[in-house]
């Protein structure tokens, strides 16, 4: 309820006009010789990271844009430098 | 009573009379009164009986801080009735008594105390088993606070809001008021919450003098004015701060006055910058028997006097531990209360002028005294005290004990917030120490008690909360550092934290009974932190929300278990800060639908409507749900249908084909100009979403329809999965932009014929074509051949503004015909009789797009390009035990099963989608889904449904689909 996003067409909104889409996975995998394990991970497996994670959010009551944004989910705020992960 | 009727600082119209009844009887208030005090004014001194030991209760503090005054007022309990203004006429009862609140039955249960140690309930009553259900309903019988009838419905009119700010203040005392004027300053928005029905807070009822010698009543109206004169302050009294979270996100509720329009509203503000300035609470003296009726707090009796014009009692002894006691006790005794004496905690510190005026007004004071006991039941008689040491004691006649440890601050909206407060040795109070970026405290709060450090600690922090806006007010700031660094800091506070008693009949907690001797109890067994030790003995878990506790439990640990190594911890204080009613969350129930751009003339023709997902459609046109007459008008003749709510899109640039080859299973790069294909779109897990139409209008520049409920997420889903690939394509939704009429039977292509200026015959606009052309030479539309209901049909698809004039064509050429306006029911069993699936109906969160037997959609040659649940697809296509989808035909043709009954043998096996009475085939049919083990032709399946009496139902597979299994019709 209290999370803020920024947009990178509309700016800083409330929490509420967004959908969240998961955590950034990369683009998809090649359907040929995709094994069903792989394809699985894609889809399913997430890292749940405990701390800053880059994540797509859509401005749902917004411009309908997809965009990529940071957020520490220790605090559910978005962080604007994303801190260096190993 | 008599009334203090003169005095500047009331806050009630005494000319203006209210009444209520209470007891039978008819009380008088005034405007102005809370309840609470319109029933003092009228002699009522007990006002409740307690939780667990049915002690009577009092006025105590007279801002809600325990369920002391919780009441029930126009049947709606737990009403607190000390900050609930009076309305006209309202009724008012006791809540857990068995007789009235004086003459209570159940009064020996205070007696039973011993009985009843900490963690009794978990203790005892539960060995052997069937010991707790007995006890569980006596408890219930003897325990709690209001109950609420099962059929109570709440009145009044229930709204939110949610405004913006740049600067939210909370509370309207002297430093809010301070903070939202030097917010206001820079001409940014600024709301101002206070929870009493006027800003003043506690200079709103002194008499003290401001720095000019004006009294501080005068100073905060002359705030209170200059708030209510800047515009860019928006006030909001009587509203009471729910919680406050992340990014300055705070709720409150507001309670409207009788020219309000709401009842009760909730609030919700997102600020940049906020001001926490929300003043101090007492803390309660703790010494045995300190609730009794007629002991009450120092701001309680104060305000008691100078803001409502009643006199807490006639004979008063002060136990006090704050200058604020001293000043109370003068300004009292020159309203006309006779003082006993004045016990201070401290033996020293106090004010001197304030020693003074004791001393001229012949009031006995005695230093480092404090009260340790009072006699009396429903009323008090004597009051004992003694040295803090408990070594001499004294005892004084009396009616009223005025007794206060002293302040601690209200940190509840910082700590919500994940800020961090820490005992402070000077003050003796839990400060903040650390705050969420853009959050400022100032005022009491802080430890400030000079009326000027106040207003100067409020203007420090709403400039910094403009400074979070992101303006430069750093030489103001810089200013306002100064300022307050040159005043009177924090005061050294009294840190006693019991008076010199054992504790049986000492109450940490008035809302759940919790003693002293329950607290050493608790720590005896073994709890250790306050934290524990609240839900061990439910301290600070009633209606006040740890008001009364929540300083003294800390404190009482820290000092009982003796161990300096360990500050003391406050327990956890959580959102509602201040309880509301559900009504209040929920609002205003409104209806947000959408309608059809033929919504009003098919309610003239009759049509009955339902809400279906976001819309209201015409779901029948006549009273017989059956739809029999609709149905077979669409078999034999014509019919029209409003179908606008179809999700409708336009797909183009130049990677628009790519974006389809996405989403969709066939391959979209197959299909031709002045074409209709059929497709369907599935998520990852190969479970198919969604089916609609989609028609090339050009190289790259599709056309394309999606089922009602997939409309809004259309375009997000496009853009998700082609999220990566950066294409360039758009994606319009001209849902609403474009409305949508369907003729449909054997007639359709005559009444169709007499209106258009282009060849339709079947040669020229044949099955899954697509044309545009003119209706009545004016009305452009699209126009497809489907056959959804599995006859003769064309989708006519124009923009919204010209539906009513396509509708009304249509309709005057079909009259010779007798053309008849469908609803969505008729059209749910034509197409059910073609078994033409709808998804979400025929298909749940698992069905994929196998299941439901539209593979042969599915293009697996196009691998590049990486179709959305197509790799799931591949993997699920072996598998076995999966449901699938199956016709089915009653053995009894008069009765079709409910949909949603279940399939079963022994075991469920599936279940009924869509089933009913068809009247084109004079059977009664459906489809389900069910075990694929089932799935073969003549399979008998039985059905299970509600209310069938233990008879089930029988029926067996039946190849689909049902009605004009070659599909001639459609195509005619």
């Amino acid at each position: 309820m209290s999370l803020t996003l920024t947009c990178p067409i509309c700016g800083k909104r409330n929490g509420y006009e967004f959908r969240y889409g998961g955590e950034d996975k990369g683009p998809r995998p090649a359907e040929e010789g995709l094994s069903p394990r792989s394809w699985c991970e894609y889809v399913h497996m997430n890292k749940c990271v405990a701390g800053v994670q880059k994540e797509w959010w859509f401005h749902r009551d917004g411009c309908g844009t997809w965009f990529t944004t940071h957020r520490n989910t220790l605090t559910n705020l978005e962080v604007e430098e994303p801190e260096a992960t190993s | 009573m008599n009334r203090l009727n003169n005095l500047p600082t009331l806050r009630i119209n005494p000319s203006e009379k209210l009444t209520l009844k209470y007891k039978g009887r008819t009380f008088q208030g005034v405007s102005g009164d809370t309840v609470a005090t319109a029933l003092f004014a009228n002699g009522v001194r007990v006002f409740a009986r307690s939780l667990k030991y049915h002690r009577p209760r009092g006025l105590y503090s007279l801002d809600g801080e325990c369920s002391n005054t919780c009441m029930e007022v126009d049947g709606l309990p737990n009403v607190r009735t000390e900050n609930t203004l009076l309305k006209d006429g309202v009724t008012v009862k006791e809540q857990n008594v068995v007789g009235s609140a004086d003459r209570d039955m159940m009064g020996f249960m205070d007696k039973l105390d011993w009985m009843m140690p900490a963690g009794f309930y978990y203790k005892t009553l539960h060995k052997p088993a069937w010991v707790w259900p007995l006890a569980m309903k006596q408890v219930r019988k003897t325990a709690g606070l209001g109950a609420i009838s099962p059929d109570f419905r709440i009145k009044g009119r229930y709204d939110e809001i949610y405004p913006k700010a740049d600067v939210c203040v909370i509370g309207g005392g002297a430093a809010g008021m301070s903070a939202a004027l030097a917010a206001a300053e820079s001409g940014r928005r600024v709301i101002l919450l206070e929870a009493r029905p006027w800003l003043g807070g506690c200079f709103d009822y002194r008499s003290a003098p401001y720095e000019d010698g004006r009294p501080l009543y005068e100073r905060a109206r002359e705030l209170a004015t200059q708030v209510r004169e800047t515009p860019n302050i928006r006030v909001f009294t009587q509203a009471p701060v729910i919680g406050v979270y992340n990014n300055n996100l705070i709720t409150a509720f507001q309670t409207g006055g009788p020219e309000d329009s709401f009842t009760e509203r909730y609030i919700q503000i997102r600020a940049a910058g906020l001001v926490v300035a929300a003043g101090c609470i007492e803390r309660p003296l703790l010494f045995d028997n300190n609730e009794r009726p007629g002991v009450m707090q120092v701001g309680c009796a104060h305000r008691l006097a100078r803001t409502y014009g009643l006199l807490p009692g006639t004979q008063a002894v002060f136990s006090v531990g704050h200058d604020l006691g001293l000043e109370a006790a003068i300004d009292l005794f020159d309203l006309g209360l006779k003082i006993s004496c004045v016990a201070d905690i401290r033996e020293d510190g106090q004010n001197p002028e304030l020693l003074l005026g004791l001393k001229e007004r012949k009031i006995a004071f005695l230093r480092g005294w404090v009260a340790t006991d009072v006699e009396g039941g429903k009323s008090i008689k004597k009051a004992h005290l003694s040295t803090v040491d408990g070594t001499i004691s004294k005892s004084f006649e009396c009616d009223v004990l005025i007794a206060s440890a002293g302040l601690t601050p209200v940190t509840g909206p910082v700590t919500v917030a994940q800020g961090k407060t820490a005992y402070d040795h000077h003050t003796g109070y839990f400060l903040v120490t650390e705050t969420p970026k853009g959050m400022h405290v100032a005022g009491r709060m802080t430890g400030l008690n000079h009326c000027r450090s106040i207003e100067a600690s409020g203007r420090l922090a709403g400039l910094q909360a403009v400074a979070d806006c992101g303006l430069d007010r750093a030489a103001d700031i810089d200013a306002a550092e100064k300022t307050l660094a040159m005043l009177p800091g924090p005061e050294r506070g009294a840190k006693l934290v019991t008076a010199p008693v054992k504790g049986r009949k000492t109450f940490i907690c008035f809302d759940e009974d919790t003693t002293i001797k329950n607290i050493k109890q608790a720590i005896e067994m073994g709890f250790d932190v306050p934290e524990l030790i609240k839900r061990f003995t439910s301290a600070g878990t009633g209606p006040g929300q740890g008001g009364i506790p929540g300083h003294n439990l800390p404190l009482y640990v820290a000092k009982y278990e003796a161990l300096d190594t360990k500050p003391p911890k406050p327990t956890t204080v959580r959102a509602p800060l201040t309880p509301t009613l559900i009504a209040a969350y929920a609002g205003a129930n409104h209806d947000m639908h959408k309608r059809t751009p033929a919504h009003h003339i098919q309610k003239a023709a009759g049509g009955v409507f339902r809400r279906i997902g976001v819309w209201r459609r015409a779901r029948y046109f006549s009273q017989d749900f059956t739809c029999r007459e609709e149905i077979l008008n669409v078999r034999n003749n014509v019919g029209m249908l409003d179908a606008s709510t179809l999700g409708k899109f336009r797909v183009h640039g130049p990677d628009a084909l790519k974006a389809l080859q996405r989403v969709y299973v066939s391959d979209i790069a197959k299909l031709k100009e002045g074409r209709v294909k059929y497709s369907a779109m599935c998520n990852d897990d190969g479970c198919v979403i969604d089916d609609g139409v989609i028609v090339k209008q050009g190289e790259n520049d599709y056309y394309l329809t999606t089922s009602t409920a997939r409309a809004g997420a259309t375009a997000e889903w496009f853009r998700y999965h082609t999220r990566y690939e950066g294409w360039n394509f758009a994606v319009v939704n001209l849902t609403d932009a474009m409305g949508v009429v369907n003729i449909s039977g054997p007639n359709a292509r005559k009444v169709l014929e007499k209106v258009v200026d282009a060849d339709i015959s079947n040669e020229a606009f044949p099955f899954s074509g697509y044309r545009e052309f003119t209706v009545a030479g004016a009305v452009p539309v699209r126009a497809m051949r489907l056959g959804f209901v599995g006859e003769l049909s064309y989708e006519l698809h124009v923009g919204a503004s010209y539906m009513p004039t396509l509708w009304k064509i249509i309709e005057e050429a079909g009259k010779e015909f007798g053309i008849q306006p469908f609803g969505v029911e008729a059209q749910n069993v034509l197409r059910m009789e073609k078994c033409h699936i709808i998804l979400g109906q025929e298909s749940e969160q698992r069905t994929n797009l196998l299941d439901v037997g539209l593979g042969f959609l599915w293009d697996r040659k196009k691998t590049d390009a990486k179709t959305v649940g197509a790799a799931a697809l591949k993997q699920t296509e072996g598998d076995t035990g999966r449901l699938t989808l199956v016709g089915f035909q009653m053995e009894d043709s008069a009765r079709a099963p409910r949909d949603g009954s279940i399939i079963v043998d022994n075991r469920v096996r599936g279940y009924v989608c869509t089933a009913r009475r068809s009247f084109s085939l004079n059977e009664a049919v459906g489809m389900a889904l069910v075990d694929s083990q089932l799935s073969d032709i003549g399979t008998r399946l039985e059905i299970f449904e509600d209310e069938c009496n233990g008879q089930r139902l029988y029926c067996k597979v039946v190849p689909k689909p049902f009605y004009d299994p070659e599909g001639k019709r459609m195509k005619m």
